[in-house]
């Protein structure tokens, strides 16, 4: 019989063969296998109903095998009684649940709608991108499959992919590409996009020479892929993106969600057979942990690389809940309908809060240690055991959750605490791994990536249950998480002022303490054991800072906000929290300015020894900007459309840049960003996208002035005060002008609208000025 | 997001809309001064939501009353001291 050690790089249904398999053997050779794969699933009623179901089904022209059996349903907390229907292959299986849903709408459905790879790796533990071995025939299909990899192992992933990296010069959206740049393992070539059927010619002969395992574009979802395949339809060229010959390309249309309080766009879809297509730039978190990070969610979720790449951490954390409850034989509930349990309206009062967040102390404070713990929530799932099936509605029950009338069930271990037990302990191990590199490091990058999209699966896997259509979602879980949150914050304030500390700041999973004599952080760990002896939840000191800055409201310099801060740690590293340096639609020219003056800050041990030359720097970046010295690039405002541009009742700067591109063609979604630069005159901005190139005299350089201020006082506000002293100080050499009264012979103002209210221009000689009455 | 009950800040910025004819009546420096209270209580907004009172406008006075009187004990330690300076 044929053997083969290898890495399974991809497998999809197949209306024939059942599922299709192509693995990477050790030996380099790419094989295609196949395999029978029955789907089996469930359906849940009163005897009667099940007894019509199974005539129904035994009536059908080609019947699936049928048979009683009980499963373990997390709702209802017991085992029931289910009907198992067991189908030759996902295409039969799809097609009989249609029919079912017509006859039978009311009956409970489970283990419906899961992902093939997801069942594969619950029946023989092997997972895409696993090392395995395989035992076939002749007619390559498998008799024998076992795993030699695990998905929790902290071990490097070791498949060796041959990857081609196809990038345009430019983004199609703002400008047609002129040029394809192919890398392949190092060696690069360019392919000219002007001349269409040479580049079909060479792009197949190069997909047939390098036969990738993986085609990582920028832009290929939306623009190249498409593109090539209208080109070779055009040609008449075959173009061979799928190692399946006969199959067509799968695509997925565009769609926009809500998710974590804003709209998010996913352009269309394009994905291939028998070898992953990742579009960097429609991958959802590929900025936070690229391919090591992708690879590292397409282990732990058992979802094909090319979609672990794409989805959600939310998708993710799903895979693995259904992942262990297949594997521990548990009811996945289809379109679960599951109501809030009853609850008397105080407790109401006390379930519906969220974290702990503290009202800082305004201001600077120095020698401050920074207190967080390690992955707080999920910690508290794992450690007290939360899951929709361990809450209990009595209070009298023990082991009650903080200020909840409700109580957990600490006899079995729960599925969520069952899913994210093993997620948890190997991201503390990456993370400790990671303490123990230096960031030079060859394998530093690729280790922090793998524990980011760790992260990633943890941060979300709070949000899923409190999610009413997750499937192992409850809000009285959700709801219990963050009563132990706010309780484990508590006792970790209490602990440390207990120890004489001072908390400056608490927030959600973080604390901020200082006491005098404390300055190292050998000072903090007398502390943080004794916070771990009060909360039994690992804590890890962020750093001392040198000093760190809370910053006050815009509005009210007297009201405090939480998460907006700025820091120096002992080592010199700064951190920042909600300032525009860390905002996504801060201009780069004034997120790179406020950046710089927090580092010129952090060169000297008073920071307002800084000042002299942080306002010289300042004033300098002014005049660059005034005298349109800014490359318009780094003027550019990147935001989110948050709606369709008609139902803005007021259009906002990006509303208006996005109705500019529909003015030529191109339309804009909710939750794509428009890219824009803020110029004089109606609309006030200029769409980056539009054909027409914008004209560098028009752009409102006092608009980005102010915002240049505004972001510069907020760091520099402890030091000099008010955003008007600010203002004062780096325009003093600047005269206020009223504009109707007055024109001049200075080329500036000719080039300016004329304004109602004041405007600030450079210094102006006596002489040039004329005073006119109006 | 996906709250059933307004949070703590959210009340406090309700409560504060619902005294703007109470503030408008006020003479300049009494506006200053009650600007100042609800300040005091923005202070304390964490441990008003913790509270998770049916009545969270109480928790907010309580908030006002313990600044008053942070500021009383901080008067009372300044008189002290000036008076031991000068005994």
């Amino acid at each position: 019989m044929p053997e083969l050690d290898g890495w399974l790089l991809d497998l999809f249904e197949d209306q024939n063969e059942g599922a299709v398999f192509y693995f990477i053997s050790q030996d380099g050779r790419r094989v295609r296998l196949h395999q029978e794969f029955p789907i089996v699933f469930y359906a849940l009623g009163t005897n009667s109903e099940l007894r019509s179901l199974w005539r129904f089904l035994a009536s059908q022209p080609r019947p699936p095998r049928l048979r009683r059996d009980t499963r373990y349903d997390v709702f209802s907390r017991r085992r029931e009684t289910v009907l198992a229907i067991e189908t030759s292959n996902a295409y039969t299986h799809r097609a009989l649940f249609q029919r079912m849903l017509q006859f039978f709408p009311d009956l409970t459905y489970a283990d419906v709608d899961i992902q093939l790879s997801l069942r594969f790796s619950a029946a023989t533990g092997v997972f895409p991108t696993a090392c395995c071995h395989v035992v076939f025939d002749e007619n390559h299909k498998i008799l024998q499959i076992n795993t030699l990899d695990d998905a929790w192992s902290v071990a490097e992933p070791s498949i060796p992919l041959r990857v081609m990296r196809i990038t345009p010069g430019d983004n199609p959206a703002h400008a047609e590409p002129r040029q394809l740049l192919i890398d392949m393992d190092g060696k690069t070539c360019q392919l000219d996009l002007k001349d269409e059927r040479p580049l079909l010619v060479n792009f197949c002969a190069l997909l047939k020479r390098f036969d990738p395992d993986l085609i990582l574009t920028e832009w290929g979802d939306t623009w190249l892929l498409p593109r090539l395949i209208e080109l070779s339809q055009k040609h008449g060229i075959h173009l061979a993106l799928n190692r399946e010959p006969h199959r067509d390309i799968r695509w997925q249309k565009e769609r926009s969600f809500f998710s974590y309080g804003r709209v998010v766009y996913r352009g269309q879809q394009v994905q291939l057979f028998g070898r992953c297509h990742i579009d960097r730039r429609n991958a959802s978190m590929w900025n936070e942990y690229e391919l090591d990070g992708a690879m590292e969610a397409c282990r732990v979720t058992s979802l094909p690389l090319q979609v672990s790449a794409r989805t959600s951490p939310g998708t993710g954390i799903s895979s693995i809940e259904v992942l262990t409850a297949l594997r521990e034989g548990i009811l996945v509930p289809w379109q679960k309908q599951q109501a809030e349990m009853i609850k008397p309206a105080a407790e109401l009062f006390s379930a519906d809060q969220g974290g702990l967040v503290y009202q800082p102390q305004v201001g600077v404070h120095k020698h401050v240690a920074e207190i967080d713990f390690v992955s707080l929530y999920p910690a508290i799932m794992v450690n007290f055991n939360i899951s929709p099936e361990t809450i209990l509605s009595d209070p009298t029950a023990p082991n009650v959750v903080p200020t909840l009338g409700i109580a957990i069930d600490d006899s079995q271990m729960g599925i969520v605490a069952k899913a994210l037990k093993p997620l948890l302990t190997k991201r503390v191990s990456l993370k400790t791994q990671l303490s123990k590199l230096s960031p030079r490091d060859a394998s530093y990058n690729s280790l922090s990536s793998r524990a980011s999209a760790l992260k990633w699966l943890l941060v979300t896997c709070f949000g899923y249950l409190g999610y009413k259509n997750a499937r192992f979602g409850r809000i009285e879980a959700h709801q219990a998480v963050t009563a132990y949150g706010r309780e484990l914050l508590l006792r970790a304030k209490e602990a440390a002022e207990e120890a004489g500390f001072e908390v400056l700041h608490l927030y959600v999973d973080a604390l901020w303490v200082c006491k005098a004599g404390c300055e190292k952080p050998a000072d903090f760990e007398e502390l943080l054991c004794r916070i771990i002896e009060h909360t039994n939840i690992p804590i890890a000191l962020d750093g001392v800072y040198r000093w760190v800055v809370f910053v006050p409201s815009r509005l009210n310099a007297d009201r405090p906000v939480p998460n907006r801060y700025f820091g120096v740690f002992q080592d010199g590293s700064l951190k920042m929290r909600g300032i525009d340096a860390r905002r996504h639609d801060t201009t780069p020219y004034i997120g790179q300015t406020q950046k710089h003056i927090l580092e010129m800050l952090a060169e000297y041990a008073e920071p307002r020894d800084a000042l002299p030359s942080v306002l010289r720097y300042l004033k300098m970046r002014l005049r660059k900007l005034r005298n349109g010295e800014v490359p318009l690039k780094d003027l550019l405002v990147k935001q989110r459309l948050g709606r369709k541009v008609e139902a803005y009742r007021t259009l906002p700067a990006a509303g208006r840049a996005a109705r500019q591109l529909e003015a030529v063609g191109k339309r804009l979604e909710p939750g794509q960003r428009v890219v824009f630069l803020h110029m004089r005159g109606e609309p006030g901005v200029h769409a980056w996208d539009l054909p027409n190139p914008p004209d560098p005299r028009s752009v409102d350089w006092l608009y980005y002035q102010e915002l240049m201020i505004r972001a510069a006082s907020t760091v520099l506000q402890p030091w000099v005060g008010s955003e008007e002293k600010l203002r004062d100080l780096v325009l003093k050499e600047t005269v206020q002008l009223s504009l109707p009264r007055m024109i001049s012979r200075h080329p500036i103002i000719h080039s300016l609208p004329i304004l109602a209210k004041p405007v600030l221009l450079p210094a102006l000689k006596a002489e040039n000025l004329v005073t006119i009455d109006c | 997001m996906g709250r059933t009950l307004a949070s703590a800040t959210q009340v406090l910025i309700q409560e504060e809309g619902a005294f703007s004819r109470f503030r408008r009546a006020l003479r300049r420096q009494d506006q200053l001064a009650l600007d100042d209270l609800f300040n005091a209580a923005q202070n304390h907004l964490s441990a008003a939501a913790y509270a998770a009172s049916a009545l969270p406008f109480e928790s907010f006075l309580l908030a006002m009353l313990l600044e008053e009187h942070k500021e009383v004990m901080r008067l009372r330690q300044v008189v002290a001291e000036l008076q031991e300076m000068h005994a």
